[in-house]
């Protein structure tokens, strides 16, 4: 990578003079590369040849793992080049950056003064630095914000001249633990309590001095009447030499001694601040300030107060992330040193000192983050004992709970609250980002980057590049390697799926391929309208129940069409024994009857004209149980009681001839205009319901203002008008029957279940088979879509529930007759208002899975096949449940349990559902 | 009828899975529920031509009309209520605008809803409805101290006047009174925050939805239910739901889209009647447009955001509700069609003859009974009772 950076730098930059050839040219070594080094190593290129300085080679071509890393590296990486390199540009952006997050983090209004000092420039930071000189005192105080806020600057500045000083101390002392003998009064208890800068210089002095007098002074010192072992590595007093002793080869010591002498070790966090004194590091001002007050602090104190050692001052120090501060350059510190010393009299101006400053800087920055709001303190709840004094605190948002109002307020400015408060209060709270373990390490390796030449560093990055590589691409050879055994295994799995299916793709796919659109052997995916709902079932079960019988169709289609021939045979003798009194054409007639009926005459009509089948004979609705037909004679003329004599006279010897096995019984009813046929000896009594009438009638009615003489001409015998127009009607209906209810799906079905129902229950008993035949087909018509059986019954009920038969509404308006007339006319209101109010009951039984209440009928359970067998519910259960690797064993032996399972899904259903 | 579980099982049985070794030519039951509009004379006029010319029904229109004067509020009530909305309007809107030291919580927006904003507000029912759509996360104790804030701001605002601010339940909001009018402030959060909700912190994520879809509802109800019949329609079916217990599981919402459903969906496309709309809305009802099995509202054009669409209103009722609200619907139609308008529209008598027997011209109107049944319970064992339940359970009314 970094090869192809260099040389694609030097392709560009030469390129550059020449033309834009050399862009491409500088693009394609780097394009085998990740795309973001790609841009970083052209965005190389043109930074190197717009500074075109050959020296600058090397910042900036570490400059692209620099913008890898965060924005925060890179700032400080580039600063702390601009030393040296003092590219112009780079500078600039991290100048922007620092002055960004300054304005942008959450700071009270009480610290303004402080913040002027972070957005304002170099030499209002020196400002900054006098001013909480002056305020250091007051920094053991910790509750109020403002005292913060001055705290924290003083810190930062004083712990960067601090701790290089107590660092450089303790490379001095060597690691080596020396026993002090110091006389208790030496050290003024006044330098103690205030550690002014300049305390802390005489005690780094003092402590210089210290090491060299070590073990070899204390024969020579011993006016001190009492003796303190005190182990300055680990900062503890020991009861006796003995004890000292033990310490000291104790692993405890051993192993403090070991890390001092590599030197501080780098904390976890950002920065934190360190109590010197204790060796106590803090994660931010409030544990550290928590700490001071403590009591373990106070102990230190007092023992160093014994021992008349210098303490230092409560400020706490700014331990870096890294070893920030040790690594800045003593020049620099110096610099740091009197800017704080001096106070305000210190010029900025230096360019030695940025560096240094640049570092402070960021250690605010870092600390001021720690300095929060705190926040949701609605959801602290106070809990009070009975006298109402305040006890505890308890957070609501991270459920714990605290006796200190400290750590209460601690608490609202820690990291963990406020992350809770995001997450539950308001998502847009700014909480800071804990730097990952890989930014730590970018950070780290750069600065290690910092301290050897540059030679060194390019070195080391192309060894870091290079294992990046071959990482990188080992990697991706075990991605293939894997992608390649995952496709085997799937088409192995496929071909055992399907071992009959023709054959498959070919195992090496090439993987940008998409799969094979469907399956062999995948069903087709069309929805297939479910053939039966549960309302479905029930009606054609119950339509099964209530359709007549094979025999018992049998029986009346075999006196129907008995009584038919006969008929007909009746219609020629009646028309041969008329034929005396008319002309010769008698015996053409004759001849020609047998053949063709009666359509031949033109004379003088014969008198039965034909015979034709009505109502439910002729509409297909016959029930079980119907025993009577109806059929209609036309005559020639009105029919009269005469001829329903002859006819009935005629009609057993003609029975007789047509089936002379069978026997039949022959009855007038003459107000009926009708002969009954009934069979004798049969074990079902039928009777077909023969009805004399003539469509002069109806003329006549029609025609009833243009010709009052034909009325005059009636015979005096002449049979009942309103039967004979009924059997009129009957006709039309049967005609208007196969016209339009026939042909309408699930229509004749739902007419015979409702003529059952009519027949069943009294209340639907008023309405007459027209009506509801009308009505049917009106109402399944009307949905304009095809139905199914419980479909079309249940619009049928929903019709008649939504007031269809009721008053005001439209009516069933008769199709069948010449002036506007309701088919149920016959209906009285409160008939109307029972089969309504049943209808409507009817309707919720249906609606909520009681239809078999409705029909009268057993409910039925859903038929097993529905399941698909044993096999597929296994397998679907199996599914539903999320668990594709279940053994067989188990599914064989688990059946109960599964059982459960399902129940509790049924259950969820009804939950869904009910909610 | 629905099988809701059984076409959920076609679906996993069948069409997600692969063929297994089932054999290449089994095909796996493909239940497919399709919801059915009852049957709507409205709809279908053409095949039920009049026997007999409509029957005269000015004096049920006047009846009608008179009614819904009845049932407007006021111009006094209007003043004062909208006097009181401006007022906690304009403290929210200076609350979002600059929310000073108040860091309870932010406001995002505010909204009102309900029937002020829809103008179908009832006479003696002065309240109006506001809701606030939080930035932050919506928890009790943010709710409480936006009640106090806005409450604390009116006071100062105009120290003389008597404001009561009381806690809704759930934490739903609060309601601030004064002596003539009301104002319930329904608290809400932004849509990305309805998946951070913690059911122990927050407001119920249910609560929050219903009046983020109260502000979805009222805007639809801007741009599609303006026509003011409908609006007349809707102050009546709320009053009649107020009067018959039986229609008391019918929200709000459901009586919005019922209203506009039967006004404008006839083939015309243009308003009906009032006398009309009214009559049919009891008998859509009666028909069971609101029962399991039924299309609903839903595929009718409108779009419900909040339920996606594929919602059928009805089934926010339960099976029990649907059968009563049925029930009430059909004894009230027969009532209706026997010339009891007065008695329906509360003008007189009262709201027994939904649940009694009652004689209009000699014609005796019974009241119905239930239809609905608690399913019995499974029998764990018996596999085949299983199977009977699982496919019967069902009336199920939730489809989706």
């Amino acid at each position: 990578m970094y090869w192809s950076g260099l040389s694609a730098a030097a392709n560009a930059a030469a390129a550059y003079q020449t033309g834009q050839t050399g862009y491409p040219v500088g693009h394609t070594p780097t394009g085998t590369y990740a795309t973001q080094r790609a841009a970083g190593s052209t965005y190389d290129t043109s930074y190197q040849t717009a500074a075109a300085a050959a020296t600058h080679s090397t910042a900036a071509a570490t400059y692209p793992s620099a913008a890898a890393s965060t924005t925060y590296d890179y700032g400080y990486g580039r600063t702390t080049q601009t030393a040296a390199a003092a590219a112009a540009a780079a500078y600039d952006s991290s100048k922007t950056y620092y002055a960004q997050p300054s304005s942008a983090t959450a700071y009270t209004a009480a610290d303004t003064h402080y913040q002027n000092v972070l957005s304002t420039d170099k030499a209002a930071y020196t400002n900054a630095s006098a001013y909480t000189t002056t305020s250091r005192q007051t920094t053991p105080v910790v509750t109020p914000k403002t005292s913060y806020a001055g705290a924290y600057p003083g810190a930062a500045a004083a712990t960067a001249t601090y701790n290089t000083s107590a660092y450089a101390a303790q490379t001095t002392t060597g690691n080596k633990a020396a026993t002090l003998y110091v006389p208790q009064a030496s050290q003024p208890a006044a330098a103690a309590a205030a550690a002014v800068k300049t305390t802390a210089n005489t005690w780094q002095t003092f402590k210089k001095a210290g090491p060299v007098q070590g073990k070899t002074q204390k024969p020579k010192a011993p006016p001190k009447p009492q003796q303190l072992h005190y182990c300055d590595v680990c900062k503890i007093s020991c009861a006796g030499p003995q004890t000292y002793r033990e310490h000291l080869e104790g692993q405890k010591h051993k192993k403090k001694e070991a890390a001092a002498k590599a030197g501080p070790a780098p904390s976890r966090h950002g920065a934190s601040l360190r109590c010197e004194l204790c060796d106590v590091t803090c994660t931010g001002a409030d544990a550290y300030a928590a700490h001071i007050r403590g009591a373990k602090h106070q102990k230190v104190v007092k023992l160093h107060q014994k021992l008349g050692k210098p303490i230092p001052s409560t400020d706490p120090v700014i331990v870096g992330g890294t070893t920030k501060t040790s690594t800045a350059s003593s020049g620099s510190s110096t610099g740091a040193k009197t800017t704080t010393a001096g106070g305000a009299t210190a010029n900025a101006g230096v360019p030695a000192t940025d560096g240094k400053k640049e570092d402070i800087k960021e250690e605010l920055l870092d600390l001021k983050e720690k300095d929060v709001e705190p926040v949701g303190q609605e959801y602290i709840e106070e809990i009070k004992n009975e006298e109402g004094k305040v006890v505890s605190f308890n957070c609501k948002l991270c459920e714990c709970r605290f006796n200190d109002p400290n750590a209460k307020e601690m608490h609202m400015k820690g990291r963990r609250h406020r992350l809770q408060y995001k997450k539950k209060v308001n998502p847009e709270l700014v909480v800071e980002v804990k730097p990952s373990l890989r930014q730590r390490k970018l950070q780290e390796e750069k600065l290690r980057r910092q301290q050897p030449g540059l030679h060194q560093l390019r070195e080391e990055m192309w060894r870091r590049r290079e294992e990046e590589r071959l990482l990188e691409e080992e990697e991706r050879w075990y991605w293939e390697e894997r992608r390649r055994y995952e496709e085997e295994c799937e088409y192995l799995d496929w071909c055992r799926r399907y071992p009959r299916g023709p054959p498959g793709p070919p195992p090496m796919m090439p993987p940008g391929m998409p799969r094979p659109p469907f399956m062999p052997g995948m069903p087709p995916m069309m929805p297939i309208r479910r053939p039966d709902s549960s309302d479905d079932r029930h009606v054609l079960a119950k339509h099964a129940e209530i359709y007549p019988k094979e025999e018992e169709l049998g029986a009346i289609q075999k006196i129907v069409s008995n009584t038919e021939k006969s008929l007909k045979m009746v219609s020629d003798y009646l028309a041969e024994v008329d034929a005396p009194t008319r002309v010769k054409k008698e015996e053409e007639s004759k001849e020609d009857d047998k053949k063709e009926g009666e359509k031949k005459d033109d004379g003088p009509p014969r008198m039965l004209k034909g015979v034709m089948r009505v109502g439910i004979l002729a509409k297909g609705l016959l029930l079980r149980g119907d025993t009577s037909v109806q059929l209609v004679v036309l005559c020639g003329d009105k029919p009269t009681r005469t001829l329903l004599d002859r006819v009935a006279d005629n009609l057993p010897k003609q029975l007789a001839v047509v089936a002379p096995e069978d026997k039949y019984e022959i009855q007038r009813v003459v107000e009926e205009a009708a002969l009954v046929v009934q069979n004798v000896g049969s074990d079902q009594r039928i009777s077909v319901n023969v009805t004399l009438t003539s469509p002069i009638m109806r003329e006549q009615l029609l025609h009833e203002g243009d010709s009052q003489v034909t009325a005059a001409k009636d015979p005096p015998d002449v049979l009942d008008k309103q039967k004979c127009l009924d059997a009129l009607a009957a006709l039309r209906h049967a005609k208007w029957f196969q016209a339009r209810a026939n042909g309408l799906q699930s229509c004749v079905m739902v007419i015979r279940i409702l003529r059952d129902l009519c027949q069943r229950v009294p209340t639907w008993a008023p309405l007459n088979n027209w009506a509801m035949e009308l009505m049917c087909e009106k109402v399944i018509a009307s949905a304009g879509q095809h139905l199914s059986p419980g479909d079309a019954l249940r619009r049928v009920f929903e019709a008649l529930a939504s007031g269809l038969l009721l008053p005001g509404s439209p009516g069933l308006l008769d199709p069948c007759e010449k002036d506007p007339v309701d088919a149920a006319s016959s209906l009285t209101a409160q008939e109307r208002e029972d089969i309504t109010a049943s209808a409507q009951h009817a309707l919720r039984l249906i609606a909520f899975r009681q239809i078999h209440k409705v029909l009268g009928m057993d409910p039925i359970p859903p038929p097993k096949f529905q399941r698909g067998g044993r096999f597929t519910r296994k397998r679907r259960r199996d599914n539903s449940s999320g668990e594709g690797n279940d053994s067989e064993g188990e599914l064989e032996g688990g059946d109960g349990k599964k059982d459960k399972k399902e129940d509790e899904e049924l259950k969820m259903d009804m939950d869904k559902e009910t909610k | 009828m629905v099988m809701t579980r059984g076409r959920g099982r076609g679906m996993r049985g069948g069409m997600m899975r692969p063929m297994g070794p089932g054999g290449p030519h089994f095909v796996p039951k493909m239940k497919q529920f399709v919801p059915r509009l009852p049957f709507d004379m409205v709809l279908c006029e053409s095949a039920f031509p009049k026997v007999k010319p409509a029957p005269d029904e000015s004096a049920f229109t006047q009846a009608l009309l008179k009614r819904n004067a009845d049932l407007s509020p006021t111009p006094a009530e209007q003043a004062a209520v909208l006097n009181l909305v401006t007022k906690i309007q304009g403290v929210m809107d200076n609350l979002i605008v600059d929310p000073g030291n108040f860091d309870a919580c932010q406001i995002e927006e505010v909204r009102q809803v309900g029937s002020y904003k829809k103008g179908t507000m009832m006479t003696g029912h002065n309240v109006a409805d506001i809701v606030v759509i939080l930035k932050t996360l919506p928890t009790k104790e943010a709710v409480e101290a936006l009640g106090k804030k806005v409450c604390d701001d009116l006071r100062t605002q105009e120290p003389h006047e008597v404001l009561v601010l009381t806690m809704l339940p759930d934490d739903r909001g609060f309601e601030i009174s004064n002596s003539e009018a009301t104002v319930r402030v329904l608290v809400t959060t932004i849509h990305q925050n309805l998946r951070k909700l913690d059911p122990e912190l927050h407001l119920d994520q249910k609560i929050l939805q219903s009046h983020l879809a109260a502000i979805r509802h009222s805007r639809w109800f801007e741009e599609n239910a303006h026509h003011s019949t409908i609006k007349v329609l809707i102050r009546l079916l709320r009053d009649l739901r107020t009067r018959f217990e039986g229609f008391d599981p019918l929200s709000p919402w459901m009586l919005d889209l019922l209203a506009h459903y039967a006004i404008m969906n006839n083939p015309s496309r243009q308003a009906l009647p009032i006398n009309s709309a009214f009559r049919r809305c009891l008998q859509l009802l009666a028909a069971g447009l609101f029962l399991p099995g039924s299309a609903g509202i839903f595929s009718l054009g409108i779009s419900d955001p909040c339920e996606g669409g594929n919602i059928r209103v009805h089934t926010a009722m339960t099976l029990e509700q649907q059968d009563l609200v049925c029930l009430t619907a059909q004894t009230l139609l027969r009532v209706l069609s026997h010339g009891g308008y007065k008695q329906i529209l509360g003008l007189e008598g009262n709201s027994s003859i939904a649940s009694e027997m009652s004689v209009w011209d000699g014609v005796v109107v019974s009241a119905l009974e239930k239809a609905y049944e608690k399913p019995p319970e499974r029998p764990l064992q018996d596999d085949d009772a299983n199977d009977m339940d699982a496919d019967d359970d069902p009336m199920e009314t939730a489809d989706n």
